[in-house]
């Protein structure tokens, strides 16, 4: 698995079709036990439910009796898997073949995280799965059980329910797309016994070809529901951002939405594009005398404490807006309810669409703020040549 | 006995209008206090100079969004205010801001303290949400009547140290039968006192520590302990301190919101806690497993034992956890045996060193040498 082998994407047009009898996430898990075994992969990145609790977590596994705990598709987001992979592979190269099992979202962060230095996936095949969405985690860790088991039926149904989390609600990446950088994609839409494996790299190639799975299926099947389910989440996803766009047209409209912010930063310690170790906004560069508080105050009649809590979502937002997978682990983790997932994916959708940028897709996309194109923006850095220049072409 | 004022008002108008009019004399230069920041029910810490914006000060608005006494501590950070201010705070946001104090991160001079005999506050998930104002009025029924109020923090409904300590002034709330006509204001020091004949009401001679405070301490002493036995594992050792933290997501929240965890950078946060890619093939030979990311459990305990033996209980780090883990009850039941151990009382004397901070060569012989 080396970095010049990724480059060729292949158009999948035919996969391996296995049949599921005990359920998906059975299925998934014995796919990754026989990798281990015939040792396609050195260790899996897999979530896992924590032995005798009822939290989520990751669990990078070697030993094969772990997969009694591992859950391919957990009710929960818990730490987003870009930054759950990333903690491990930052500080230097990996020296073991590692397949990441993670929602597509996740997947897009961990290749953004790729483009900051932030992850080596040279060593690591990221193997994607359709996505069912998951509920919010304050509402599951309140009544696990019945979250529990109310997720069970949204995901075997592929319902978008109103207990799944805003961000999963009104995702239409949820599957594999045109440009996706999984290696592996699991296919599991409007099918509760059978899964469809599509490679979509050389490395994925590798990984069936050594697991001995030919890859002879049609996958008209399993295109066709994904597709319908696209279509109709892009859908919600469209009346989402209309309504958004609608209720934050004037900056009051937004800030409101933000005003109950009580500054514990957790949207951007859960957030996996931010991934500076310490955030300018927690550093003391901006400390002020006391009189210069006091005279600030007088200028505006109050002060709030701490400050800058506004700036701080501002300056977030200029930072990571257009890496900004729309995973909705900020709004996860937000003690107050602040809809800031929605915000900032209804920001990034604009900004992303102005720099033609989806984050997360091919590594080898740069990233729109380290790629200088001369022609970008004429309209805002040479507004009459840039009309001079339209003139001309329109002629 | 400290000088009492009974003012014929609603403890919330006659407070609001006594800071006002100091505000308005010029007495102090800024009040710090809460403030509603819009109809939806946010309110914030802010500090205000004009008399038009004190129009929306909410100063015992039962909500705690930061902890007062770290924000004072933004404050005052480098140097104390050369213009007087009032402060008004709740009695832990007090105790964490002389915790502060005795750290280097805040000034207390030229600063009136005015803090309340306190009911409590309402968990911050209820802020901006529909039933906030049914809350808050249901809040100050339970306070007039000296009972745990519903919906409060764990930590505010266990807490016996709702009395504060090193206040200029305090308002008295708590068993306040008749807080919707008159209240009481205490002046406690010569500093509090200099601003009494601002409050227009009555001398009385009254002891803040009513027998209904007293019975209400230990209505609260006892809900203290039955949560504290609550925590307590079934055994004590790794297995149960894993199913407590097993939910924690790594955001740190707890620190960041805790007015104890004052560093820029937690260690937690920084370099030197990234895992060591290089040591992943050895660790998963050993364990065959890994938990990632990793270090949750240590994170807890490393900041446990860098700040809970001046844990002021505020709560702060519960209501902001995302996975519902009971940080604060943990962190408070942790707190009371060291602070019993090293005879420590946090946020009561700014004059007392932090324990960390003294040597003292008789203390834990029995563990030491001899």
């Amino acid at each position: 698995m080396n970095n010049n082998q990724k480059e060729t994407k292949t158009n999948p047009k035919k996969g391996k079709i296995l049949p599921a009898e005990k359920g998906i996430r059975e299925e998934v898990l014995n796919i990754f036990k026989k990798a281990l075994a015939e040792n396609v992969f050195d260790a899996v990145l897999i979530p896992a439910k924590v032995p005798d609790t009822d939290a989520y977590s990751w669990i990078l596994l070697q030993d094969e009796s772990l997969f009694d705990i591992a859950d391919p598709l957990p009710p929960v987001m818990t730490v987003q898997g870009g930054r759950a992979l990333s903690s491990f592979s930052k500080a230097g190269e990996l020296d073991l073949k590692i397949a990441a099992l993670m929602r597509p979202c996740e997947i897009r962060a961990a290749v953004e995280l790729f483009k900051l230095h932030q992850i080596d996936l040279d060593h690591v095949a990221l193997i994607s799965m359709d996505c069912p969405g998951a509920v919010p985690l304050t509402d599951y860790m309140n009544d696990p059980k019945k979250m529990g088991e109310s997720y069970k039926k949204i995901s075997e149904k592929w319902e978008i329910s109103e207990s799944l989390r805003p961000a999963c609600q009104n995702c239409h990446r949820f599957s594999l797309m045109d440009g996706t950088a999984s290696d592996l994609h699991i296919g599991a839409v409007g099918e509760n016994n059978k899964i469809t494996l599509i490679s979509n790299s050389s490395t994925g190639n590798d990984i069936l070809e050594k697991m001995g799975f030919e890859t002879k299926d049609s996958l008209k099947d399993w295109e066709s529901k994904k597709d319908k389910l696209v279509k109709e989440k892009t859908k919600k996803r469209e009346a989402f951002l209309k309504e958004w766009k609608e209720k934050t047209k004037k900056a009051d409209g937004f800030f409101n939405e933000l005003n109950k912010c009580i500054n514990c930063h957790n949207c951007m310690n859960a957030c996996p594009i931010c991934y500076c170790q310490q955030c300018y906004f927690d550093s003391q560069m901006i400390t002020f005398k006391p009189e210069t508080y006091l005279q600030k105050t007088k200028e505006k009649g109050a002060l709030r404490f701490p400050l800058n809590t506004m700036l701080f979502h501002i300056g977030r937002m200029s930072h990571m807006v257009l890496s900004c997978v729309a995973c909705g682990a900020c709004e996860d983790a937000c003690p107050v309810s602040i809809p800031v997932g929605r915000l900032f994916s209804m920001v990034g959708d604009h900004t992303q669409k102005e720099f033609d940028y989806v984050p997360g897709l091919n590594r080898e996309d740069p990233l729109p703020l380290q790629d200088f194109k001369e022609d970008e923006f004429c309209e805002v850095e040479t507004p009459n040549e840039c009309e001079e220049k339209a003139t001309e072409e329109a002629k | 006995m400290a000088k009492a004022i009974k003012i014929k008002k609603n403890v919330e108008e006659g407070l609001f209008d006594f800071l006002k009019s100091l505000l308005e004399k010029e007495k102090i230069k800024g009040v710090f206090t809460l403030k509603k920041m819009d109809d939806n029910g946010a309110v914030s810490y802010s500090l205000i100079t004009s008399p038009d914006e004190f129009k929306n000060a909410v100063p015992l608005y039962p909500f705690m969004p930061v902890n007062a006494g770290k924000a004072l501590s933004s404050f005052t950070l480098l140097g104390k205010t050369e213009e007087p201010v009032a402060a008004v705070l709740r009695p832990c946001e007090l105790r964490a801001f002389v915790e502060l104090i005795k750290r280097a991160q805040g000034d207390v001079e030229n600063i009136l303290i005015i803090s309340l005999s306190c009911g409590g506050v309402l968990s911050l998930n209820l802020m901006g949400e529909q039933d906030q104002e049914k809350a808050v009025s249901k809040y100050w029924e339970s306070v007039k009547k000296a009972e745990v109020a519903p919906d409060t923090r764990e930590t505010c409904q266990f807490c016996e140290n709702f009395l504060p300590i090193n206040a200029d002034i305090t308002v008295a709330t708590v068993g306040q039968k008749d807080l919707d006509k008159e209240f009481t204001l205490y002046f406690n020091t010569p500093k509090g006192e200099e601003f009494s004949k601002e409050a227009s009401g009555s001398s009385v001679s009254e002891d803040i520590e009513t027998k209904e405070i007293k019975d209400f301490k230990k209505k609260r002493e006892e809900l203290k302990e039955k949560y504290f036995k609550e925590t307590e594992p079934e055994e004590s050792g790794l297995k149960s301190l894993i199913n407590i933290f097993s939910p924690c997501l790594g955001c740190h929240g707890c620190s960041h919101v805790c007015p104890i965890c004052y560093c820029t950078l937690c260690e937690f946060d920084s370099k030197t806690h990234d895992y060591p890619t290089s040591s992943l093939s050895s660790d998963l030979r050993v364990k065959g497993g890994l938990k990632v990311p990793s270090g949750n459990l240590l994170f807890h305990l490393g900041r446990m034992t860098h700040m809970a033996v001046s844990c002021i209980s505020c709560g702060m780090c519960s209501d902001v956890c995302p996975v519902n883990i009971p940080v604060a009850t943990v962190f408070s039941k942790v707190g009371a045996s060291l602070q019993k151990e090293f005879d420590y009382f946090p946020g009561k004397d700014i004059e007392e060193p932090a324990p960390q901070g003294t040597y003292k060569e008789d203390e834990f012989t029995k563990i030491g040498e001899q």
